[in-house]
């Protein structure tokens, strides 16, 4: 009976110390920079009973990984280190809400949101915005569970910018995805605008998003298009102009020197039949260009200063 | 295999080095946020007049609806424009390469001044030149020419064909008389679509 015990004991403690060394040998490889085998070692403790209920444990787990990033895997926007990592540090967080572990996986977590922003941010092309969104996501789903009381105002309107940008992009370089790009644009531009009424880069651009559909319309207008036809067209178009005119005025109203506003306005005001206030606002546009002669324009817009070809 | 004392190592928990630590670790743990607004870019403004093609899709109905003499539809159909309007002429001119009137194809002008003006099917003369209106009427009277305007008034005072602006949209007077008097039949599918001016 007493020879049991002592067995029993012993294996229970043998069990306990192969436990523990799995923990702290993993620590052992990280130290030595030693990071497979300190991966291998940190899985093992994880899914070790003894240690899975530990915030320590997910701390390390989290540390070891979030190395593995850092020297493997930087540049890999994908990369599945990083992910575990931060699954990591957040159960580490969930187990022990206060104390240093978790102001260090609070810190660690803050540095991984800012990796997956900055893949974020370079992810603002045809082919990759879907990770431009979804890495924005991972960064702000991060961050509210680090700081819940984070405002991400101020990135929500330069995340939208930068996507209906994109989308602008993707709307010119594939006509049979025009429509469908230049409404999510539009989308995009309103919720700014929901966050902050005054953006001139919002205002503007949905103010061209819709003077341009009215011309686009004209465009592929056929010569031979029936007069009754032509009605409901110009109709259609006025409605576009019409619709453009408060977002260009607002634009305006928030910078009046601005010279791509001064074209978008002449433009809207020419379709519009509204010569007169059209040449106004050419004469502003040439006031400018006269003070400013050597100045390239303020947006980086590729517009004309001369504006649209006239008729009249 | 060595033991470690974590207490020393990994984790910095020495309260001697934790203040230093921090420092370390903001040091080490800070990352360049990318501007996101670099990837912000201003639309750009379509630089087209649409006036003029909106006027081009008209001028092609008016040679539909309106029936020139039978010596008037043969060799090429001629519509000139009297002064500078080039993005007219440049519609126009984009016209003639894919529409025809019947057989004839089109052929756009641009007259400097009336002096220019020989026999063209439809004389479009610009606002800025409108006060060219009355020469032209008196050259052009014992000839079917359309002339087509584009300011206030001007049907009253010889145009067949005057563009107007009402409630913004582009719309067109049509002297019926005026018209005739020059041997040209108007549709009635035209008429009634036109503001008539007598």
């Amino acid at each position: 009976m007493k020879k049991t015990i002592y067995i029993l004991l012993f294996y229970f403690l043998g069990n306990s110390l192969v436990a523990q060394n799995k923990l702290t040998n993993a620590i052992y490889h990280f130290k030595q920079n030693e990071l497979d085998k300190a991966k291998e070692l940190i899985d093992a403790a994880v899914d070790d009973t003894l240690f899975s209920d530990k915030s320590s444990t997910w701390y390390y787990r989290g540390t070891i990984y979030k190395e593995l990033f850092k020297s493997r895997e930087a540049e890999n926007k994908k990369s599945p280190s990083r992910q575990i990592s931060v699954e990591s540090f957040k159960t580490a967080l969930k187990l022990e809400k206060e104390g240093t572990y978790a102001d260090y996986c609070q810190k660690s977590l803050v540095f991984l949101a800012q990796t997956i922003y900055n893949h974020s941010a370079t992810s603002f092309d045809p082919q990759n915005y879907n990770f431009a969104i979804d890495y924005y996501n991972q960064y702000k789903d991060i961050i509210s569970f680090v700081e819940p009381e984070t405002d991400f105002k101020e990135k929500d309107i330069m995340f939208n910018l930068a996507l209906a940008t994109t989308y602008g992009r993707i709307s010119e370089e594939d006509t049979t995805k025009r429509d469908e790009y230049l409404q999510k644009a539009k989308k995009l531009y309103e919720g700014v605008l929901k966050m902050e009424p005054n953006n001139i880069s919002a205002n503007y651009n949905l103010g061209i998003i819709y003077y341009n559909e009215g011309v686009e319309i004209v465009n592929n207008m056929d010569y031979s298009l029936d007069l009754f036809e032509l009605n409901a067209v110009q109709d259609k178009i006025i409605e576009l102009f019409r619709e453009s005119l408060p977002y260009m005025l607002k634009a305006y109203e928030l910078n009046p020197k601005r010279k791509e506003t001064l074209i978008g306005l002449q433009g809207i005001y020419f379709s519009l039949n509204d010569i007169e206030k059209s040449e106004d606002y050419k004469r502003q546009l040439e006031a400018i260009d006269e003070d400013q002669p050597a100045e390239a324009g303020g947006g980086g817009s590729a517009v004309d200063d001369n504006g649209p070809k006239r008729s009249k | 295999m060595n033991k470690i004392d974590s207490s020393k190592s990994l984790l910095f928990l020495s309260s001697d080095n934790k203040t230093v630590l921090r420092k370390v670790f903001f040091f080490f743990f800070s990352v360049t946020f990318l501007a996101i607004c670099s990837f912000t870019a201003d639309y750009d403004i379509q630089k087209v007049d649409t006036n003029a093609k909106i006027k081009a899709v008209f001028i092609y109905n008016f040679t539909k609806y309106i029936e020139w003499p039978s010596d008037y539809q043969k060799g090429e159909f001629t519509i000139g424009i009297l002064g500078d309007n080039d993005a007219l002429y440049d519609e126009l001119d984009k016209m003639s390469k894919v529409k025809k009137v019947a057989n004839q194809s089109f052929s756009i002008q641009k007259y400097k001044s009336i002096s220019e003006v020989k026999n063209p099917h439809i004389l479009y003369i610009p606002n800025d030149s409108s006060t060219d209106l009355s020469q032209a009427v008196s050259k052009l009277k014992t000839k079917s020419t359309l002339i087509v305007t584009e300011a206030p008034g001007l049907a009253r005072k010889g145009s067949s064909i005057n563009f107007i602006v009402e409630g913004n949209r582009q719309k067109f007077e049509l002297n019926k008389s005026t018209t005739e008097s020059h041997n040209l039949k108007v549709a009635s599918a035209l008429e009634n679509l036109a503001v008539l001016v007598n």
